[in-house]
């Protein structure tokens, strides 16, 4: 099995992933160094050699004339996620927790049926909430605002931290709270000094997805915000005129998928990191 | 069948490290063929290394393995025919028992009639013969390391069974029936079977022969009653049985030993340069007596523990612990002073730990 | 002081858990619960502990109906069978949770933690984290936070089960140690293991299918075992029983040769009898009744000869290791003065006496 071909092979494979990985980054890097000449000049990639670089992209997107400034909408994206990533997981959890310990039923309904209820909101077409959120907000006056767009935000990803939450939860043995009551902990301390504290790799997990989809969500920004508030993927999309100017898009797609990229070399550690050998043999 | 010999075998996890911290120093055994060992021994003594020396995951640092004379020392796993049972069960979740059980020999392309025979022989001689069509995956732990170790029988032609500590995941309770289980399988199959374990009921109650390990070494290889009747070291009389064998220090005066001040009648050559000398009994043959004698030491009482059928009289003699296991019905000494006899039969003499041997 | 139990029945699924447990435990002594796997006893202490309701029957403790009163105000500690500790804390930390949740001051809580760690032997284990530690070490660890807060009740269910013998050998002698004074607290042990009952308890409660069969001091359960059941539980193995008959002055047991009824069944009425037979009063003689050697186990320095004599299955104790090969005939020797009489219901009528004052020597 183990011929002498095996680490050349393996290695062979490693290489062609990283470049399916790396290339479109590698492709928009370059191009958003280019101008309407160097777009134009066919599939060229080093700098210097086959084009000469410019940063006209890059300045478009901060500002400069016939581009966009993409510092507001970069802030109202970040609020949007950071809140309603925060308040997802912090009510994602509490609810998990629930779920997990304790038993519900009302007729024919149990605790399978209310999980799975929070996850049927993410397999329903956005077309179908985008409606009523359109009508709810602008019942309440929140139309075109950070605050309600962070509320519809919530609902999206409340879902993804339960179903998140409640999985990793059923993983942590029950002797523990069990262990925490007798220990003197009422029902909420348990969860909170006993439960949350060996939940991290979960926490991390659910508050990954959370950013990530809060981060990229376009559809509902784009329906229910306007004029007052943009976030950064309607601002990237309002970059799409007729000749679509290829190197401010790629800088401004870069400059977008920036602070995901340093999310996840930060949180990997934690990921391979969690586990919770110790607890129960 | 086929008899395993490691000749000369040691390894080192860490190339270059010098010989005494290798986890397994180099050593010399022969498993014969058709009988069940034990290596036993604490976590972290060699005996995992050991295994997977003879299932070829390890190739070892220095020496070589054989298989019925062969050398097998460069031959990957696949290559030796053997049959591994591991810590947690390894079964084909998706088929049934019987299917599990036809697996390897539908890999070695049996007719089907052939394997039908084996596989229910086998099934029969596991209880599994009832649910054969069942899934494998709905069996319990204990089972499923059945079929485990079924998938290792069915082969006519496996060279050894090893298993690595396959009690792990089962039940304390189950642990008992599947002991009894696999030893009457191993004897009516009659592989060569090396077994892994840190338990000493289970290699014991399994293996015919046990080999105790510690520090990488292997410390004494017999039948479980040569490990109990004559420990070789310390560490052995320790190890096998319970409550432990008892060692007190002994005094040396002009080539005679001494306990507490008191002479022993064996006649016991120490070797010259021995630093520490001890004579070891077994709880068991501590007997309390009534009068004076030969080899006979006062003992005052500490703690009697009632074991149900015996009692364990738990004593201090010439300055050390003894320990007496003696039969309910004789009740306990009256007095918390008393005598005690150490039977001269029974009594071994240790040198630094190692048991001196006399012809 | 007292916790006491009355009537309490529990059925999951139609099988009884518990079915009408009294008890009452006492300050101060060790209360060790026997039985076999599902006989109840995990549930009967995660009733005490409050982990779990009941159908009907009633707890108190200080005359106060305890089964109202909520885990966290129980004041009780537990020891599980798995090492259960909180695995994102250090072994210091572990052991100072339950206190700091009381609301120790600090230099009380460094005062006890240490104090118990030392009584566990983890002394220089303070900063690590269970995951680092042996099996052995973290049950340790499981143990001193239990006794670190001095509860009133301290429950341990099956505390040594998943520790392999040495270790389990170790912590059995220092258990006795560590048990010897407690106080105010009422301690219940569970195990499966008669030697463990009958050297750490105070008093021994034997438990069977939810239902506790008898309660009484270790020697009173193990020399006067109230039926077969009780008998088979208390011993280890456990003790042989089987069918035979009194007449005329014989005792006749299928296979055997029929000997003198001994002075201790004497009185009985002729008849059919339920016989029991500690494993360790079954001999293997070079005469007497032929059987097959069926199974052969070692336990510790004991060796377990099973032996079939005819249809009936013998369990035979010899003292040491000593190597028999399955299959092999054997002679063995029953001690007619050593039978246990019960009667065909399975209840106990005669004892074989024992000398139970002290003698000296052999």
């Amino acid at each position: 099995m183990r011929s002498r071909l095996y680490p050349v092979f393996k290695y062979t494979m490693i290489a062609l992933w990283a470049c399916f990985v790396a290339g479109p980054f590698f492709w928009a890097m370059t191009t958003s160094f280019k101008d309407v000449n160097g777009v134009q000049g066919g599939a060229t990639y080093l700098p210097w050699l086959q084009y000469e670089p410019t940063v006209v992209g890059w300045r478009n997107i901060f500002g400069g004339a016939g581009g966009v400034d993409v510092m507001r909408p970069f802030f109202n994206s970040a609020v949007v996620t950071v809140a309603a990533s925060a308040v997802s997981l912090v009510l994602g959890s509490l609810a998990a927790y629930a779920l997990s310990r304790y038993r519900f039923k009302l007729g024919f309904i149990k605790n399978s049926d209310i999980v799975f209820f929070f996850v049927s909101q993410r397999i329903m077409p956005p077309v179908v909430l985008v409606i009523p959120f359109f009508y709810l907000l602008q019942w309440t006056g929140l139309l075109d605002t950070v605050l309600g767009l962070v509320i519809v935000t919530v609902a999206l990803l409340l879902p993804i931290a339960v179903w998140v939450m409640v999985d990793f939860f059923n993983g942590i043995p029950r002797e523990i709270d069990e262990m925490a009551m007798l220990d003197g902990c009422g029902p909420f301390q348990t969860f909170v000094r006993a439960i949350l504290p060996n939940s991290l790799p979960g926490l991390t997990v659910a508050a990954m997805f959370c950013v990530v989809f809060g981060w990229n969500d376009f559809f509902f920004a784009f329906r229910l915000t306007f004029t007052e508030v943009q976030t950064l993927p309607q601002a990237v999309v309002a970059l799409n005129s007729s000749i679509p100017p290829w190197w401010t898009l790629s800088a401004a797609a870069l400059f977008g998928v920036a602070p995901l990229i340093l999310l996840a070399l930060r949180v990997e550690r934690y990921l391979s990191k969690g586990n919770l050998s110790g607890a129960v043999r | 069948m086929t008899q395993l010999d490691i000749v000369d075998v040691g390894h080192s996890y860490r190339s270059g490290a010098e010989e005494e911290r290798w986890a397994l120093k180099p050593l010399r055994l022969t498993f014969e063929a058709g009988k069940t060992y034990a290596l036993v021994g604490p976590s972290g003594c060699g005996k995992t290394t050991l295994l997977n020396v003879l299932s070829g995951l390890v190739r070892p640092s220095q020496g070589h393995v054989l298989f019925d004379g062969a050398d097998v020392t460069a031959l990957p796993t696949r290559a030796r025919n053997i049959a591994q049972v591991f810590q947690f069960p390894v079964i084909y979740r998706s088929m049934t028992v019987y299917e599990n059980l036809a697996f390897p020999l539908q890999c070695r392309r049996w007719d089907k009639a052939r394997i039908d025979a084996k596989v229910r022989q086998v099934a029969e001689a596991l209880d599994l013969d009832d649910r054969l069509e069942q899934p494998a995956r709905r069996l319990t732990a204990d089972d499923k390391q059945l079929i485990s170790l079924g998938r290792g029988l069915v082969r006519d032609d496996v060279a050894a069974v090893l298993m690595d500590e396959p009690l792990t995941v089962i039940d304390p309770q189950l642990k008992h029936s599947l002991r009894r289980k696999i030893r009457e399988i191993t004897e009516q199959f009659g592989p060569t079977v090396i077994y892994v374990t840190h338990d000493q009921y289970e290699a014991m109650s399994i293996a015919q022969e046990v080999l105790v390990m510690k520090d990488g070494r292997a410390m004494q290889q017999g039948t479980p009653e040569q490990l109990f009747e004559a420990p070789s070291s310390t560490y052995v009389g320790y190890f096998i049985g319970s409550p432990a064998m008892n060692f007190l220090t002994l005094d040396r005066t002009d080539g005679h030993v001494t306990l507490g001040g008191r002479p022993l009648t064996m006649a016991w050559d120490m070797p010259e340069g021995t630093t520490e000398c001890q004579v070891g009994i077994r709880p068991e043959y501590v007997e309390v007596a009534t009068e004076p004698g030969p080899n006979t030491f006062p003992a005052r009482l500490r703690d009697v523990r009632d074991h149900g059928p015996q009692r364990v009289l738990v004593m201090e003699v010439a300055g050390g612990l003894v320990r007496a296991k003696v039969p309910r019905e004789d009740g306990v000494p009256a007095s918390e002073e008393f005598l005690v006899r150490l039977p001269r039969a029974k009594a071994l003499p240790y040198a630094d730990g190692r048991l001196v041997l006399h012809s | 002081m007292n916790l006491s139990a009355t009537d309490l029945c529990l059925t999951v699924d139609g099988v009884d858990h518990l079915k009408d447990v009294s008890a009452t435990f006492v300050p101060g002594r060790l209360h060790a619960v026997i039985g076999r796997t599902m006989a109840g006893k995990t549930t009967l202490l995660r009733v005490l502990a409050g982990l779990q309701g009941v159908d009907s029957g009633a707890l108190t403790r200080q005359g106060a109906d305890f089964l109202k009163t909520p885990v966290w105000r129980r004041d009780t500690a537990m020891v599980y069978q798995q090492f259960i500790n909180y695995p994102h804390l250090d072994v210091f930390d572990n052991v100072a949770f339950p206190l700091k949740r009381a609301g120790l001051a600090r230099d009380e809580i460094r005062r006890r933690v240490t104090d118990s760690l030392a009584r566990v032997g983890l002394a220089d284990f303070e900063r690590r984290k269970p995951s680092q530690l042996s099996g052995g070490q973290q049950q340790r660890v499981a143990l001193a936070r239990a006794l670190a807060r001095g509860t009133g009740i301290l429950l341990l269910d099956e505390p040594l089960a998943n520790l392999d013998y040495k270790l389990r050998e170790q912590l059995r002698d220092e258990f006795r140690t560590l048990f010897s004074d407690q106080g105010d607290t009422v301690v219940i042990y569970t195990t499966t293991e008669p030697a463990e009952a009958m050297m750490l308890g105070d008093v021994v409660l034997v438990m069977h299918e939810g239902r506790i069969l008898q309660t009484g001091s270790p020697q009173e359960v193990f020399e006067r075992p109230a039926t077969t059941t009780v008998a088979s539980i208390i011993n280890d193995p456990p003790m042989n029983i089987f069918t035979g008959r009194i007449g005329s002055g014989q005792v006749t047991v299928a296979g055997f040769q029929a000997t003198h009824v001994s002075a201790h069944l004497a009185d009985l009425p002729d008849g059919t009898y339920r016989f029991g037979l500690r494993a360790t009063d079954v001999g293997l003689a070079s005469a007497g009744v032929e059987g097959e050697v069926t199974f052969v186990e070692i336990s510790g320095s004991e060796t377990f000869v099973h032996v079939a004599v005819g249809e009936t299955p013998f369990v035979v104790q010899i003292e040491g290791i000593h190597d028999v090969a399955l299959g092999d005939l054997v002679k063995l020797r029953l001690r007619p003065e050593r039978l246990f009489a019960f009667d065909e219901e399975g209840t106990l009528q005669r004892t074989p006496s024992y000398d139970l004052t002290s003698v000296e020597g052999r």
